[in-house]
């Protein structure tokens, strides 16, 4: 036996478990009748439960057995499942984690929720069992013979027999054909061969079960009779490919082969390994410095090869933490039954985009900004039904989670279609909280983003679920400090969208590493759309006007030795970094570019948290300082610098 | 009064250290380091009491002008000017922060019975800045709060200029 | 009434398996390792042996070649409590022997079901 704690395994075993059947149930409020379903939920209660008993967890074992027995009666069809049903189990999960877990999970509770169960069984049985489909039935023929050593062996032909008699109706024949003379015999030996024909509305994998044990090393043929087809007493071929056997044994080791693949790594071990390829990509970094000051070639080639391992090491290990987001939209469904039950509106959920990847740490660390958000589009978002359909919109809201790539950012967007933002309120709540002076003109962009101030809030009522919007600010500073923005957009009547950019890569980024003044500077390597050169004439000519003329088409530009009011006299040829977000880009002017750098991105302290320009801050190899230049915030500066320039006519 | 790591006879280990004229101590058991001075990163935009970041032990921290939340004229470093570096609390976070000094002094006892309260007025500096004066052969010397700094990022001087 | 022999060095397994079939009416004498089970099944008198495969003193494996043979156990169904899903050692464990397997962790009700497919009823 292996040395590590049983409990532990079945605890984390019983997570899936549980995660497995709320998933179920969650699916089956939208989809009663589906078998699959409750056979799926029936199933994760029964191996929780046995699990449970084996390991000792017999609290949870008894109160599962209770689940379990009321879901077999909606397996067998003697009770419908009711949404009062379905819920009354959903509300024992939590009762059966605590169970799991060792926490404080009382025994009146436990009975509290076992009556409520009982209550929704009767109920559901009243209101009538569904119609159970009548059975499709299939006739199979189907020819087998043992190995001859199959005796000695222990497999027994009668008991398999008998399995398939259980399937349904079957006529059994024995073949002797090969049975030798009595002289010849060898008692030990099995030579005789079956032919039965069974009907029954079990799958052809059902009979294939019941060889599990034989399969590879005996005959088996089954064969679907149909009408035309005229049952014959055939000899038993001689043994050439068997597909069923073949097609048996491929799968059970494909199954194999993808079990064998996978592997629980304790997260903390991730960020160890983590750590040390940052620690590798900084030295690295400084051999590169090393050999290229260094005449000896040998030591260039290792420095280079060095490099090349490094990036590809790296690049690995950001593949191994990527996990799609979909583990998190999740576990919003249950907050949404939730929800919808606690505010009595009728919500419906969908999700996009559940196939794109972030790093495992930034997706721990949505988890809690991103039920917030979507509480808040539930309570205060979306109106009552009775509201709505006032309105004319359909009484069901749609509250619709996504998420999308977009250059070197992931975009994670809350959307509801409610209510939308009350301008008039924010203005009056932004005057009052001395946030802006009445009557000054700012815009709608600005407007919205005073619901992210601290303390902020313009709910009617402050209701026990959202709170009274300390949320907000806290949400924009955990999306900040992931080194993320947060945006709001909205169109009164018809709804609101929350948008979250955040970065792809938390601990390493390839880098462009540019020179403004004395001072150095990266900029994401991904980002960056291409590099092209300011020359005196253009730079002069576009005084005053901030756009550069490129390819037909106008990009607006920075001078980032302005923005940084470095103070010194310009240098003569200037270069522009072409940067964008995916929608809009902006140029970049830099004194020079000093080439791809790769970086590990350390983050900068709370002092600097609300410098906008800049997203972390990198150590080069020679030990200096580089920010790491935001660009989210430059396209953004960008586009209000070429707005204002456009209405200044 | 509050003299957290006051040992039982009453006294605190502190680090005394000058900005221009005045000396200053801070509880040597905040201090990581005292480093000479380093490569300075200025950070465009950041307030001027704090708008540079170093190099240290391979972690990019914040450089601190404490003269500014007290109103001192800044000035270029001198072969005295020291960093230390300090462990401290910023919005509930430990950071490491790194503090100009003109000069580092030594590391020393101040007892109890030589400290007092600032007074609310009077005084040329913002009194919750301090948290205490004390009295050392005819010097005063002030032990900065700290907390109260850093939370106001220095005072007024400390607003954050956006850049755009 | 049947006799099962259960053989592992996990009393909590042993203990699992004896309750599970002594409900089905069995009578379940268990082996602590793989010479214990040899020295109780030899002359035979099972009509049903499970063993596990990991054993310290004799392993699964060559307990169950041991076993087969003697004279004795020939045709006694003999399944093995694997924890994976592994192709090699089902084989090598069909090549020792066995008949049949039953993969680890399992609930009582499926050592039952694969108990009652090698058993004839």
């Amino acid at each position: 036996m292996s040395g590590s704690d049983p409990a532990e395994i079945f605890r984390q075993e019983a997570q899936d478990l549980l995660e497995q059947i709320e998933q179920g149930l969650l699916d089956m409020s939208n989809r009663p009748g589906d078998r699959e379903l409750v056979d799926s939920v029936f199933r994760g209660l029964h191996t929780l439960k046995g699990s449970g008993a084996m390991f000792g967890f017999d609290a949870l074992a008894a109160f599962t057995h209770h689940c379990e027995t009321a879901f077999d009666r909606v397996r067998k069809g003697e009770v419908a499942a009711t949404p009062a049903l379905v819920s009354a189990v959903l509300a024992a999960q939590d009762h059966m984690r605590a169970l799991a877990e060792g926490r404080e999970a009382p025994q009146s509770v436990g009975d509290a929720l076992l009556a409520d169960l009982r209550l929704a069984v009767e109920a559901a049985g009243d209101a009538g069992a569904p119609e159970a489909p009548t059975p499709e039935l299939t006739t199979f023929i189907i020819r087998f013979s043992l190995p001859a050593d199959a005796l000695v062996n222990g497999t027994r032909p009668l008991p398999l027999l008998d399995e398939l008699r259980e399937l349904g109706e079957c006529a059994v024949r024995a073949i002797t054909d090969q049975v030798p003379l009595l002289e010849a015999l060898n008692p030990v030996e099995c030579h005789l061969a079956w032919e039965v024909v069974l009907t029954t509305s079990q799958p052809k994998s059902a009979i294939e079960d019941v060889f599990i044990f034989v399969i590879d090393d005996m005959k088996l043929e089954i064969e679907v009779q149909t009408p035309d087809v005229v049952a014959s007493s055939p000899s038993i071929d001689q043994p050439q490919a068997h597909p069923l056997a073949a097609n048996e044994a491929a799968p059970a080791e494909a199954k194999a082969a993808r079990a064998g693949d996978t592997l629980r790594v304790p997260a903390e071990r991730l960020d160890e390994l983590m750590d040390r390829v940052g620690e590798l990509v900084i030295a690295q970094s400084r051999l590169e410095q090393v050999a290229a000051s260094s005449a000896d070639p040998h030591l260039r080639a290792v420095s280079e090869e060095i490099e090349r391992l490094a990036g590809e090491l790296r690049d690995t290990m950001m593949v191994v933490r990527m996990v799609p987001i979909s583990q998190l939209f999740g576990r919003f469904r249950r907050l949404i039954h939730d929800l919808a039950r606690d505010t009595g509106k009728l919500i419906d959920f969908s999700t996009e985009g559940e196939t794109t990847e972030l790093d495992k740490t930034v997706i721990e660390r949505l988890a809690d900004p991103l039920v917030h958000l979507i509480r808040n589009a539930a309570d205060h978002g979306l109106e009552p039904s009775e509201a709505r359909l006032a309105s004319g919109k359909a009484p069901t809201g749609k509250i619709t989670l996504g998420a999308r790539q977009s250059g070197a950012e992931v975009i994670v967007t809350i959307t509801d279609d409610g209510r939308g933002v009350d301008r008039a309120r924010v203005r009056a709540k932004a005057e009052e909280a001395g946030l802006v002076a009445a009557g000054a003109t700012i815009s709608d962009d600005e407007l919205l983003q005073f619901i992210f101030h601290p303390g902020f809030s313009t709910a009617q009522a402050v209701t026990s679920l959202s709170g009274r919007g300390v949320g907000m600010d806290v949400v924009k500073r955990t999306i900040e400090n992931l080194r993320g923005s947060i945006k709001m957009t909205s169109r009164p009547g018809e709804g609101s969208q929350i948008a979250l950019r955040i970065p792809l890569t938390l601990a390493i980024i390839d880098g462009l590493l540019v020179r403004v003044g004395e001072a150095r500077y990266v900029i994401p390597l991904p980002a960056v759309e291409e590099c092209v050169e300011l020359s005196p004439e253009q730079d002069l000519r576009s005084t005053g006007r901030s756009f550069i003329t490129l390819r037909d088409q106008l990009v607006p530009f920075i001078r980032l030795r302005e923005l940084f009011a470095t103070g010194q006299a310009r240098e003569a040829h200037q270069k522009v970094v072409v940067v964008s977000t995916g929608e809009d880009r902006v140029g970049l002017v830099v004194d020079q570019i000093l080439g791809d750098h790769q970086t590990v991105i350390k983050a900068l302290s709370g002092f600097h948290a609300d410098v906008e320009t800049f997203s972390g801050a990198t150590i080069l190899g020679d030990g200096g300082v580089a920010l790491i230049l935001d660009i989210a915030h430059l396209v953004a500066a960008g586009q209000r610098q070429d707005a204002q320039l456009r209405a200044a006519g | 009064m509050d003299m957290s790591e006051t040992s039982q006879d009453g006294a605190m280990e502190v680090l005394t250290f000058d900005l221009r004229d005045e000396t200053f101590a801070l509880e040597a058991i905040l201090v990581r380091e005292v480093m000479d001075c380093a490569t300075e990163t200025s950070v465009p935009g950041a307030a001027p009491f704090v708008n540079a970041v170093i190099n240290f032990r391979g972690r990019v921290i914040p450089l601190v002008d404490l003269r500014l939340a007290f109103g001192l004229e800044r000035a270029d470093n001198t072969i005295d000017s020291r960093i230390v570096v300090i462990e401290h609390p910023l919005d509930g976070e430990p950071t490491l922060i790194g503090l100009r000094a003109d000069k580092v002094h030594e590391v020393t006892s101040i007892l109890r019975a030589d400290t007092e309260d600032a007074p609310r007025v009077g005084l040329r500096w913002r009194s919750d800045f301090i948290r205490c004066l004390a009295r050392r052969k005819g010097d005063v010397i002030v032990v900065p709060d700290l907390d109260q700094i850093f939370a106001t990022r220095g005072g007024a001087s400390g607003a954050v200029v956006h850049l755009s | 009434m049947a006799s099962i022999l259960t053989v592992d060095d996990s009393a909590s397994i042993r203990m699992t398996i004896k309750i599970a079939l002594a409900n089905e009416g069995y009578n379940v004498v268990e082996a602590g390792d793989g010479a214990e089970g040899l020295a109780k099944a030899a002359d035979g008198g099972f009509s049903l042996i499970i063993t596990d495969l990991n054993m310290p003193v004799m392993d699964g494996l060559t307990m169950i070649r041991n076993l087969r043979a003697k004279p004795g156990n020939s045709g006694v169904p003999i399944l093995f409590l694997t924890t994976e899903s592994d192709v090699e050692i089902k084989a090598q464990a069909k090549a020792a022997g066995a008949t049949g397997w039953l993969t680890k962790p399992f609930i009582p009700e499926q050592l039952v079901r694969v108990v009652k497919k090698v058993l004839a009823s």
